[in-house]
């Protein structure tokens, strides 16, 4: 065949096959594609291509990560968004708001933040269409807290999470009594907070990390202020009730984080030494649980690094992509459980973060100015 | 060659169906070659081919090249159907890895071909609607794409820039990150 001859040019159906195949986490090579003739523009818009996107990827990638600040007086770090693979600035509400305090969840597309003025609330910002919703505080008072915000439209695979409606889980201490945890949650289209749910957990409260949603159930961690009684809080939102799981193994004493493993487990990560180390919680067919270690990392080797510091802990983890993130004394890393693949995301020192909120989305050229322009044509 | 005519076969594998080229090339292939392609079979379950099936989308160069494709996949899915039936022992994964790799290597230098080749690769894998055949064609063209400037991607492939001067400037503007 003659090699100096031109390509044939393509049906749209072969482009499409070809665009489908860009990588969901460079969203940059979508936004360059869009910008090589019509009909290629015209195919990364359409609302028909994108779901076929979505589908052939599965779960969202993981574009950026968001500091969750520590309990009570955290000093807080600059609010901001910081970008895991190359997407736009997103503005973080934070960044000219002074009532906006840090994140307490990333879910769904969304970011549930939390508000310092004096009548309290939330702020459920969405990075990709930059809406925004603010939440009242429940009329309860509370100490330390843990928020989850899910999306609640009916049916959803959760590719694509925008703008439908919401729910925000409140898991907190009550004020006066720490012994006591609260649930409650918030209905975006009535605009009200459930009956609060309560539970006696002893000594142990709410502690300020990320939940993991399993199910119906969500799963938080409990602790004391220093961490040496430490439990795991469940409240499954369908029901509306709060219990208390089976004990974590030891590697929780340190810093853990709670993960929804792909089986549909509850999972858990915690460092020791320089060693990363993954539970997963096994339920039996007659409903008893026990956690089994499922896989020990030696961080100094998959992150060549001579040294991690003394104070590597993992601070994050993104379901569906299973991507822990792990805090050490030279930077914030990301480290993909499949491909073993590292990466620095901030050079932000240990400390910095309390824990790290992972942000997934598809980010496809549809949100941008680029969808008018593409159906002029 | 290796399979359809091996004694043990059923005889439907055996079964030869005839593809006509645009420029009027015959090529006869196995049925289980055939059916790689959703098109063909869909036309071998409504029983239209007898006489041959026509291509005209395809030419006889590229049929040619879709039929090697098709004959090193049918070999491997007869393979893979024949081991799983087996009990899975360390040398029978040990095969199943070395056929593996071999596939793997045949596809890398099936696509040692120029681009205009690709697309023509790539089109009749999308009108034959051979999902294997369309996956690594396109990823291929999907892997080029990626880190190159709009103009470069053009050039490539050899597409027309219809956009006006002013809508690409609104895209540029509206996208600016996404080449910084």
């Amino acid at each position: 065949m003659d090699p100096s001859r031109p390509p044939p040019e393509l049906i749209d159906d072969a482009v499409a096959e070809i665009l489908l195949r860009l990588p969901p986490a460079e969203p940059e090579h979508l936004f360059r594609a869009a910008l090589v003739c019509k009909p290629w523009l015209r195919i990364l818009c359409d609302p028909a291509f994108l779901r076929r996107y979505r589908a052939f990827h599965g779960a969202p990638p993981l574009l950026g990560l968001l500091h969750r600040l520590g309990p009570v007086f955290d000093d807080a770090p600059v609010l901001r968004f910081v970008p895991a693979t190359t997407v736009p600035a997103f503005p973080h509400p934070g960044s000219n708001d002074l009532s906006c305090r840090g994140a307490l969840d990333c879910r769904h597309g969304r970011v549930l933040l939390e508000l310092r003025s004096l009548s309290g609330g939330f702020l459920v910002w969405d990075p990709v269409t930059g809406d925004r919703h603010t939440v009242p505080d429940p009329d309860i008072w509370y100490f330390a807290e843990s928020a989850a915000v899910l999306c609640a439209a009916p049916g959803c695979e959760h590719l694509d999470c925008h703008g439908g409606p919401f729910r925000v889980v409140l898991l907190c201490a009550e004020d006066s009594r720490r012994d006591i945890t609260l649930a409650s949650v918030y209905l975006s289209e009535t605009g009200v907070w459930s009956e609060t749910v309560s539970l006696p957990t002893g000594n142990i409260y709410v502690q300020a990390m990320r939940v993991a949603l399993v199910g119906d159930e969500i799963y938080f961690v409990l602790g004391n202020g220093d961490c040496d009684e430490i439990g795991i809080g469940v409240y499954d939102w369908a029901r509306n009730c709060l219990s208390v799981a089976n004990p974590p193994p030891p590697v929780a004493y340190g810093q853990c984080v709670l993960m929804a493993m792909e089986d549909g487990s509850l999972g858990l990560s915690g460092i020791e030494e320089s060693s990363l180390y993954l539970w997963s919680r096994k339920v039996n067919s007659v409903g008893a649980a026990e956690w089994v270690q499922c896989r020990v990392i030696d961080l100094k080797t998959v992150m060549s690094v001579a040294d991690l510091g003394d104070r590597a802990r993992v601070i994050g983890f993104a379901e569906g992509v299973d991507v822990i993130i792990v805090s050490t004394d030279v930077g914030v890393f990301t480290f993909d459980l499949k491909s073993g693949h590292v990466r620095k995301v901030d050079n932000c020192e240990a400390g910095g973060y309390h824990s790290a909120l992972p942000y997934m989305s598809f980010y496809t050229p549809d949100h941008s100015g680029l969808s008018s322009l593409a159906r002029i044509h | 060659m290796a399979s359809a005519g091996s004694g043990d076969e059923k005889a439907a594998a055996a079964a030869m169906i005839t593809l006509i080229s645009s420029d009027n090339e015959k090529f006869e292939v196995t049925e289980a070659t055939a059916t790689l392609s959703q098109t063909i079979r869909h036309m071998i379950e409504d029983g239209c081919t007898d006489g041959g099936v026509p291509l005209p989308n395809v030419t006889s160069k590229i049929l040619a090249r879709v039929i090697e494709y098709c004959k090193k996949h049918a070999t491997a899915a007869a393979g893979e159907e024949g081991s799983s039936s087996s009990f899975s022992d360390a040398a029978f994964l040990e095969v199943d890895r070395a056929f593996l790799e071999e596939l793997e290597e045949f596809d890398d230098a099936f696509l040692e071909v120029d681009r205009a080749t690709l697309f023509d690769l790539i089109l009749a894998a999308n009108y034959l609607d051979i999902k294997g055949l369309l996956n690594l064609t396109c990823q291929k063209v999907a892997d080029s794409v990626k880190g190159k400037t709009p103009e470069q991607i053009r050039e490539m492939y050899n597409i027309v820039n219809d956009l006006t001067p002013e809508e690409e400037a609104e895209i540029r503007r509206e996208t600016q990150w996404a080449f910084e």
